[in-house]
């Protein structure tokens, strides 16, 4: 065979390229984003709108930040900061309690300290969680909602339960924070007992979810698309759901509504914090201080019907009164929650 | 050999390696995790998957499902590769593009577009009591029988295809000259016909399968939780009960099922082939 050193391509010419490729491609986003002001922020998928219309345009203009947001559910985000725990790249997670509680047991946060995040003084005392691990930055209520073409309103629990609502309910999975809050009326409604006591009472809560069955049309993991079940009429209540959802849709014109049965409401635990390690960690610092500053807070809290957790701002949703408002004991969700989830599908499957 | 190496197989190199790096290493290792225990190297996960009936029933629903969307699909696809076949010009510009377009719209939206037809008051509903077929809304919505419905539509170009490029290699004289003989349309279909395109079945079956045996996003919004295929339990493993021993036995269950496919149709399309 006659060789031409014009036409050669040998193997080590061929694997120094393909090296160099490869190299060059799989680090340049790192490379690019090092020294960039884009932080990548995970948050729920429900979040999205507020999100891209209020929280991007302000972090542009108050910190000089491009925000890329992950909108997905609170366990996602939670797997996405454990995978990449090596080299993290979201900056800041906005998700709920329980995953939080997770992700401090699993060391992937830092703590939020006053003296890099200043509005953090001017929260309720009870929205500053484990010294500062995370914050609840807005708490939207959660109750009913309900199509208002099928009915004026859902004056208690029971109703999910009532047989002439066969087939017409749909009830969110224990994959979903607001999943719980129809496990824990389903303990209270079981058991008889007041919902500091209920909230532990699991296997009256699962008997009670079990005569619930009937009623089902469903069980999701994807809210939106419930969602736009109720909207359509398709069916006539969803379980759990919470004013950051429901009212500015009612708001829209649509026929749904958020009803605050007398049995109780629940307190949605939206939490924001600094991942341990992420990219551009002043710009993070600085991104959460202005979500938990006057102005982001009275936006969000307007934008979204939800209640602010800075105590200087007067805005944003009013929880109804006359009902309780519960917030149960999250550590003993967090712990249980994942025998929860296998007993829960068990027990709904078809 | 020399030191030069052929420059044509070399095409193929950058291929393998994007393969080799992105599926293979991922597999194995997912393959590896499934039998790491805190214990050592074990098949505990495995033994444990079998054992619980809830999981063997997600298993047969899963096979199920994938079955009967690839039967449907079939069924539309066979006769609808024919009349492609036969297009000719703009006609066959149409056909192509009509299976190709659909491919571009993401599933989401297809899913939901299903959802919307399956309703108590969607378009099916509304016509079968129109036409007096029902006198109230039938529940489709939520039912296996539309996920089967839904996965076939979004799977059909995958069945049409492989058939399709096997129908229009077909020589047509071959049945014009059975039917010379005396062969009636059914013994032509089913001993001339049928054995010369099982190959393209064969193939579009293999590729409709392994994706609805895999299928993730049709059945949450189709059938949503109550109706668990193998593949959300793989994804609830993983995100919700953060167990990656039983995320990755499961994947690795379903891998074996479809490279079981894969091998077993090559198998048969080659076997088919010599025959025919």
């Amino acid at each position: 065979m006659t060789q031409s050193k014009t036409e050669g391509l040998t193997r080590r010419s061929l694997l120094r390229t393909s090296a160099m490729v490869a190299v060059g491609t799989l680090s340049a986003p790192s490379i690019l984003r090092a020294q960039s002001s884009e932080i990548v922020i995970g948050c729920a998928g429900s979040h999205t709108a507020w999100m891209e219309q209020l929280v991007a345009p302000h972090m542009k203009k108050a910190i000089g930040a491009d925000i890329l947001f992950e909108g997905t559910k609170s366990s996602v985000n939670l797997e996405k900061m454990s995978s990449n725990k090596d080299a993290p790249y979201l900056s800041v997670v906005q998700m709920d309690d329980p995953v939080m509680i997770q992700a401090v047991e699993a060391d992937l946060l830092n703590p939020i300290t006053a003296g890099a995040v200043p509005n953090m003084t001017d929260l309720r005392p009870d929205a500053v969680h484990m010294d500062g691990m995370w914050c609840n930055y807005v708490q939207p209520w959660a109750g009913v909602a309900y199509n208002t073409d099928y009915s004026d309103g859902v004056p208690t629990w029971a109703a999910l339960w009532d047989p002439a609502n066969a087939g017409q309910v749909i009830i969110p999975s224990l994959q979903n924070t607001e999943g719980m809050w129809t496990l824990f009326v389903a303990a209270m409604l079981g058991s008889g007992k007041p919902f500091s006591e209920a909230q532990y009472e699991i296997d009256a809560a699962f008997a009670k979810l079990e005569e619930l069955k009937p009623n089902l049309l469903s069980v999701y993991s994807t809210m939106s698309q419930a969602f736009n079940l109720l909207e359509q009429g398709e069916i006539s209540m969803l379980a759990g759901n919470f004013s950051s959802y429901t009212l500015p849709r009612k708001g829209e014109g649509v026929p749904v509504d958020l009803a605050a049965p007398k049995e109780g409401i629940f307190a949605m635990p939206s939490g924001i914090c600094l991942v341990k390690g992420g990219p551009n960690p002043e710009l993070a610092e600085a991104y959460v201080n202005e979500m938990l500053g006057a102005e982001m807070q009275a936006a969000i809290a307007d934008f979204a019907t939800s209640v602010p957790a800075n105590t200087t701002v007067t805005a944003g949703a009013v929880i109804p009164e006359g009902v309780p408002i519960y917030s149960p004991d999250w550590a003993f969700v967090a712990k249980n929650r994942r025998a929860w989830i296998e007993r829960f599908d068990k027990l709904m499957a078809l | 050999m020399s030191g030069r190496i052929d420059r044509v197989a070399l095409l193929a190199v950058p291929g393998l390696a994007y393969l080799a790096v992105i599926y293979a290493l991922p597999l194995l290792m997912l393959l590896a995790k499934s039998i790491q225990t805190a214990e050592g190297i074990s098949f505990s996960e495995y033994r444990a998957f079998f054992a619980d009936d809830y999981n063997i029933r997600v298993l047969l629903r899963t096979l199920r499902v994938a079955a009967l969307t690839t039967l449907l699909a079939l069924i539309f696809a066979y006769p609808t590769a024919f009349v492609m076949s036969r297009a000719k010009g703009p006609w066959l510009t149409v056909f192509l593009v009509a299976m190709v377009l659909p491919m571009s719209l993401g599933v989401v939206v297809k899913a939901f577009a299903w959802s919307i037809l399956f309703r108590a008051n969607g378009f099916i509903n509304s016509s079968l009591q129109w036409i007096g077929l029902t006198e109230k809304p039938v529940r489709m919505l939520f039912t296996e029988t539309a996920l089967v419905v839904g996965a076939a539509n979004v799977f059909l170009p995958f069945m049409v295809l492989p058939i399709y490029a096997v129908v229009r290699q077909m020589d047509r004289a071959l049945p014009e000259a059975a039917a010379s003989l005396g062969a009636g349309p059914f013994f032509r279909f089913f001993n001339v016909t049928l054995p010369l395109t099982l190959p393209g079945v064969v193939a579009g079956s293999a590729f409709t399968f392994s994706m609805a045996i895999s299928m993730y996003v049709i059945p949450s919004l189709i059938v949503g939780e109550r109706q668990q295929t193998l593949s959300m339990l793989i994804a609830r493993s993983f995100l919700y009960l953060r167990n990656e021993p039983l995320g990755s036995t499961i994947s690795a269950v379903l891998l074996g099922i479809a490279i079981f496919v894969v091998v077993f149709s090559s198998w048969l399309a080659r076997r088919l082939g010599a025959r025919s």
